[in-house]
């Protein structure tokens, strides 16, 4: 068990360094959530007029347009880079050739992957901070310590995004092509999980689609402590749901790169690129 | 049970060719019913043309490809149903430079791999270090890969395949793209490791890399092993000779050399060369006919087959055709 913590420990040390030599990736994680706000808040006055903030409060009972939106595309670009890093990262080392090595040596290709989510933990965590941090600081400083309950939750709401990150790793492998794919599901997700509106104004079949993604759980719930100051046991419900997804995505991830990982042993395919 | 046993191992790869309208399967059989042992202390050279199935044999052995048919055990573990286990008894290094992470410097990636291999955290340090100095990397160890040359590259993945101690070594064109210097000391390494006891198969397309290493040689063509023996009991196999090299003076008086079973003749300064299918039938007439024209012999070479030679009557192919 030791052992297979220093395997973990060692695979997200060995990301973190990546991310840190590789600084751009990173940076979008901090910048876009305010790029998108400031779009998303032009468009509206430029639509609504004088009465925009108005109508928005009748929508959302929500009167922090700005950080309404912050909240949003913060987790969705989180989510974003989650799904795309673990998804093309398995991807990427096989281009590069480093992915045979680590199928070379006994472990258990369980903690390897859960190293890949822990530097992403991390990278998460402390966007989440900064990004949602200053702009409480800014805007509502009252509402600053509701930061420490959300970010327990957004913890909660990362193991399901990380199960489906498996997924994707998975389907990125047999697809070989990662970022079209990565990209494509990405824009669709910010379409259905309420990012920038409450997901009730959708159609009632796509409403199907945006309860079965951990996002819409983890914007609302973040929303929802943020604005009403609702705590953690009140939104027991959301955060069962949460944990579940958690368990399916999870299984269904490693299940999948099980198989593809034998297919891949089949047809000589860990080197392949 | 030996450390390393091979029984009928086979490898059928599907592909698939042709457009999206028309696509046909194609088999491929990369590795066809090899079967061999190899002993602690021991050395096999693997030898064989490009695409003849040398990395695909390496790859079933470390589980990184499954088998279509066959079994082989390393120190008794099968590779087919206990991979953990055969993977902590082998030290891998596949070829070339792509092994390993190059936005991590030397030692961080022997660091990496040390924590993957389970070393024990207190020996991992004096083991990276003791790597590091043995291929000559101390002193560039915390210069990231992607700066390093090809060589330094090389040699960094050898000591990661070192990085456990295990028992097995498994070795794919060690000594590719390095230079005559570098060569050497990999070659040393992999003879003091053989020394120590290790149970090494190693392949290669030099051919006098696979003589001077390997206990046994097993040339392999085509998926098939053509030949396993000793170097020396290889070379006998090919007892003929294929050229007589003269030295001597006069060699201008000759105006033709028409003798019976001659193919070819080269001479420049004092060295004739004269290539012939079978040089002991022909050395008597030859020399009776160059005493008769007045040329002065000084020596008589008749150069010992080289592996090269086996290799060629084995299967018809040069190494790198
Ligand atoms: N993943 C794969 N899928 C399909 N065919 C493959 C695959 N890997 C190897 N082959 C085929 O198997 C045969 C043996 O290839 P292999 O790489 O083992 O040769 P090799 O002896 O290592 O050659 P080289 O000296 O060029 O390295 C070749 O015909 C090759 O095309
Ligand atoms: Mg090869």
């Amino acid at each position: 068990m030791i052992r297979d913590l220093r395997v973990l420990k060692a695979v997200m040390i060995k990301d973190l360094k990546h991310y840190y030599r590789y600084p751009s990736g990173t940076l979008f994680l901090f910048i876009v959530p305010f790029l998108f706000t400031f779009l998303l808040s032009t468009m509206g006055s430029f639509v609504g007029g004088t009465l925009a903030k108005e109508y928005f409060y009748l929508r959302t009972g929500v009167e922090n347009f700005f950080l309404y939106q912050i909240l949003g595309t913060n987790i969705w670009i989180m989510a974003w880079v989650i799904l795309e890093d673990i998804g093309t990262s398995i991807r990427n080392e096989q281009i590069k050739g480093t992915l045979e090595q680590n199928f070379l040596v006994p472990i258990n290709k369980f903690f390897f992957l859960l190293g890949l989510s822990f530097a992403h933990t991390l990278l998460a965590l402390l966007s989440f901070i900064v990004v949602v941090g200053s702009s409480l600081a800014l805007v509502d400083l009252e509402s600053l310590p509701r930061l420490f309950p959300s970010s327990l939750i957004l913890l909660l709401g990362l193991i399901p995004l990380f199960g489906l990150g498996f997924v994707f790793s998975s389907l990125v492998i047999h697809l070989k092509e990662p970022y079209s794919f990565t990209h494509l599901i990405n824009t669709f997700f910010s379409v259905v999980a309420g990012t920038y509106y409450p997901v009730h104004i959708l159609p009632y079949w796509v409403q199907w689609i945006s309860y079965s993604i951990p996002h819409t759980y983890l914007i609302d719930e973040m929303r929802k402590i943020i604005f009403s100051n609702q705590l953690v046991v009140e939104l027991y419900g959301n955060t069962i749901i949460l944990l579940s997804m958690g368990i399916i995505y999870m299984i269904l991830g490693l299940r999948l790169f099980r198989f593809f990982e034998r297919r891949a042993r089949i047809n000589g395919g860990l080197s392949k690129f | 049970m030996k450390p390393l046993v091979v029984k009928e191992l086979t490898k059928i790869f599907e592909l698939r060719e042709g457009n999206i309208f028309s696509k046909r399967k194609r088999e491929i059989y990369a590795v066809r019913d090899v079967s061999f042992d190899v002993d602690n202390g021991e050395i096999l050279g693997l030898l064989g043309p490009n695409g003849a199935g040398k990395t695909t044999l390496i790859k079933m052995l470390c589980t990184l490809i499954e088998p279509t048919k066959g079994e082989a055990y390393i120190k008794g573990y099968s590779i087919t149903k206990e991979a953990q286990k055969v993977k902590q008894n082998l030290g891998v290094m596949l070829t070339g430079e792509r092994a390993l992470y190059w936005k991590l410097t030397g030692r961080e990636n022997l660091e990496y791999f040390a924590a993957l291999y389970h070393l024990d955290p207190s020996w991992t340090k004096s083991r990276i270090d003791e790597l590091l100095e043995l291929l000559g990397l101390k002193d560039r160890e915390n210069t990231l890969v992607e700066n390093y040359s090809t060589g330094m590259r090389i040699r960094l993945n050898f000591a990661k395949a070192l990085l456990n101690d295990a028992p097995v070594l498994l070795f794919d064109e060690p000594t590719m793209s390095l230079d005559p210097q570098s060569s050497r000391l990999i070659r040393s390494l992999i003879k003091e490791l053989r020394d120590k006891g290790k149970t090494i198969i190693l392949t290669t397309h030099y051919m006098e890399e696979a003589d001077q290493l390997s206990d046994k040689v097993a040339i392999i063509n085509y998926g098939r092993i053509v030949a396993l023996a000793k170097p020396s009991e290889l070379k006998v196999k090919v007892n003929k000779s294929k050229v007589i090299e003269i030295e001597g003076r006069g060699f201008e008086r000759l105006e033709e050399l028409n003798i019976k079973g001659i193919m070819k003749v080269d001479y420049k300064d004092s060295l004739l060369k004269v290539y012939t299918e079978d040089s002991r039938e022909l050395l008597p007439k030859l020399l009776e006919f160059l005493i008769g024209k007045g040329v002065q012999v000084s020596n008589i070479k008749l150069p010992e087959p080289s592996l090269e030679d086996v290799f060629i009557e084995l299967t018809g192919r040069t190494l790198r055709d």
